[in-house]
């Protein structure tokens, strides 16, 4: 026997193969003796054995472990095995694990094959899209019940999502515009340059901003910090069960929870976007100023004769159906939640991409319904 | 360094002098009681009265403002990570007030966690140890569930199971059969003696449950919210003839009389 093994081994009076431990059987030394206990079976593998465990002084759930699977393992290569000696006090603890034989609980749900899966993932999300067309539906009939008894609505939950998703994000939303301006500005001037025409910069700059990029950016910096936020908090109300607990006490949920937060994006969106505007152009001033030689004036000068309220309007407009569309995806998701693990976490990040697909899907509708008017 | 007559040689666990809350709001206040082996010691009192605080300070979640917490005669506070704080940490298990199982984890895993983290079985002995340890909860067969998918009872067995996963030296239970039915609740309170007698474990147990207190109790402890410390202790039979009606209403159920 090599040194150090846990445990010896000799020919028992009826010729079987003894082993006998040493020491305890825990788990400091559970794998080398299951290792060794493998050796021992590989090398006789029509013998029968004999564990002696006279004197083995204790033993812990690693050691019924390891008697368990040796047992198992002898009964699969039809070796026989018995158990000697074993001092009282690790008798009973053999027992008290004995008498718990595992009970056959119920089975594990069924996966099912990948080609129903795939078909479960489709059905799966016609049916979302089905329920959010739900979702809004039940949330404008009753922002429009609610609008008729204003007495009742919850305003300061409002001004808390107001001062979240709006005053919050002005930062963030500044230095992004910023910077957006200051490369469109660069962009173009690279092109018009050619042409002579440095101040068109102004135009495209000021247009792209107010028609489409202010709006469009502020939509995705809202559905990155709020559609989430919203998702989140509604996910672990739900989990924590306080959904159901105001249901009970008889709150009408889109009432409670989800209005406050679309009023509160509805509002701060048209304000954001106008930052962003204001920001955006600052950026192009100052590329234009510093490149370009073109005066704030003139830049300026040049943005009010081309940008035309119309335009802007427009805009404001399109980041109104981007934000509404945002919390209510938000919320959507968030109510969306089960009780499974990462539950909250996916529904937060299901959130945002619905939030980025619904802002560019009805972006794109939007920009075709205004041609199509000749806003 | 350790001297025969110290104190670590007849106590587990010693609470010395403790104070603690959070923040500067202070639960409880100049705390003191020590743990022999081998004895279950169950810390009583009404709701809000800092049993849970307690627990958080018992296993080094909370750290005390004033006193100290010495397990095996070690300093838990000043273990710092590493060597002596995975020491203690295998020799003790807890069991928290709502189970605290990891929900992206089935309970299989719940269970495996502690065991693969801190010893070297291999694969399979893993799987029959976890197997062993649900069964002793009477949870065999759910290893593959996930928590989201048990009722508040069974959350709690496991989280048992979970909690002697490595057959510790002492348990900390936080309301072990707080909403169990009474069947289980026995269960439970049967599983603790056994598990007290067979594998010698020492353990704290928070419980306001009268039939589990008289059932496994050495000695007890009782908190109370107001005093911020210990109002009584001993033996739970002793604790309910108490001339102080605060103790004496918790073993007999009855709301405290109007002073007049
Ligand atoms: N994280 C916390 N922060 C501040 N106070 C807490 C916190 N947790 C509990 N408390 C306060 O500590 C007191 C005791 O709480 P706890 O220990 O949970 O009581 P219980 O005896 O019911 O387990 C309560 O008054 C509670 O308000
Ligand atoms: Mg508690």
């Amino acid at each position: 026997m090599e040194r150090g093994s846990p445990f010896e081994t000799g020919t028992s009076s009826e010729g079987e193969l003894l082993v006998s431990f040493k020491a305890p059987i825990t788990f400091e030394n559970a794998a080398e003796i299951w290792e060794g206990a493998n050796n021992l079976i590989a090398q006789n593998s029509n013998g029968s054995f004999v564990l002696d465990l006279s004197r083995v002084t204790r033993m812990d759930s690693a050691g019924v472990a390891f008697l368990r699977l040796f047992q198992r393992l002898c009964r699969r290569r039809g070796v026989r095995f018995r158990i000697q000696s074993a001092p009282p006090s690790i008798e009973r603890f053999l027992d008290f694990f004995e008498r718990d034989e595992p009970a056959q609980g119920p089975p594990s749900p069924p996966k099912g094959s990948p080609v129903a899966r795939l078909g479960a993932f489709l059905v799966g999300r016609a049916a979302e899209l089905q329920e959010f067309a739900d979702f809004c539906r039940s949330f404008f009939s009753v922002a429009a019940r609610a609008l008729r008894r204003p007495g009742r609505f919850r305003w300061r939950e409002s001004l808390y999502y107001l001062q979240l998703a709006g005053a919050d994000a002005m930062t963030i939303l500044f230095l992004i515009t910023l910077l957006l301006g200051v490369v469109m500005a660069f962009q173009a001037a690279i092109q018009l340059k050619q042409f002579g025409a440095n101040i068109f910069v102004a135009d495209l700059v000021s247009l792209a901003l107010a028609r489409e990029l202010a709006p469009v950016f502020t939509a995705m910096l809202l559905a990155g910090r709020s559609s989430s936020f919203f998702a989140a908090e509604i996910g672990s109300m739900k989990v924590g069960e306080e959904l159901d607990a105001l249901a009970v006490m008889g709150f009408n949920l889109t009432e409670f929870i989800t209005l406050p937060k679309v009023l509160a994006l509805m509002i701060v969106a048209p304000l954001l976007t106008m930052w962003a505007n204001f920001a955006g152009i600052i950026g192009a001033i100052g590329v234009c100023g510093v490149s370009l030689d073109i005066t704030p004036y003139a830049f300026l000068h040049e943005v009010f004769t081309a940008v035309t309220f119309g335009d802007i309007a427009g805009g404001l407009l399109k980041a109104e159906v981007f934000a509404t569309l945002i919390a209510l995806v938000g919320c959507f998701r968030g109510f969306q939640t089960t009780m499974g693990a990462d539950s909250v976490g996916r529904q937060t990040t299901a959130a945002v991409v619905s939030g980025l697909f619904l802002i560019i899907f009805s972006d794109a509708i939007l920009t075709v319904l205004f041609y199509l008017l000749g806003w | 360094m350790t001297t025969p007559t110290a104190p670590e040689d007849r106590y587990a666990l010693c609470v010395q002098n403790v104070s603690l809350g959070y923040g500067e709001k202070m639960i409880l206040e100049n705390i003191n009681f020590c743990v022999e082996h081998r004895q279950i010691v169950t810390v009583l009192g009404g709701s809000g009265c800092g049993k849970t605080t307690l627990m958080k300070g018992l296993v080094g979640l909370l750290e005390p403002a004033k006193g100290r917490f010495e397990v095996y005669g070690k300093d838990i506070s000043a273990l710092g990570q590493g060597g002596s704080f995975d020491w203690v940490r295998k020799r003790t298990g807890v069991l928290f007030q709502s189970g605290a199982l990891i929900g992206s984890l089935t309970l299989a895993e719940n269970v495996a966690l502690p065991i693969r983290e801190f010893s070297n079985v291999p694969g399979d002995m893993v799987e029959e140890i976890v197997g062993l340890k649900l069964a002793m909860v009477r949870l065999g067969g759910y290893g593959g569930y996930y928590p989201a998918e048990l009722s508040g009872g069974m959350k709690k067995r496991a989280g048992l199971a979970r909690a002697l996963a490595l057959d510790p030296n002492i348990l900390f239970c936080d309301e072990p059969t707080g909403g169990l039915d009474p069947i289980i609740a026995a269960q439970i309170d049967n599983l603790l003696l056994e598990l007290n007698h067979l594998l010698a474990i020492t353990m704290v147990v928070i419980t306001h449950d009268l039939p589990t207190i008289m059932a496994i109790s050495d000695r007890s402890i009782m908190l109370d919210a107001d005093a911020r410390g210990i109002i009584a202790s001993g033996a739970p039979q002793q604790m309910e003839n108490s001339s102080d009606p605060r103790v004496y209403d918790f073993f007999h159920r009855q709301a405290p009389r109007a002073r007049l």
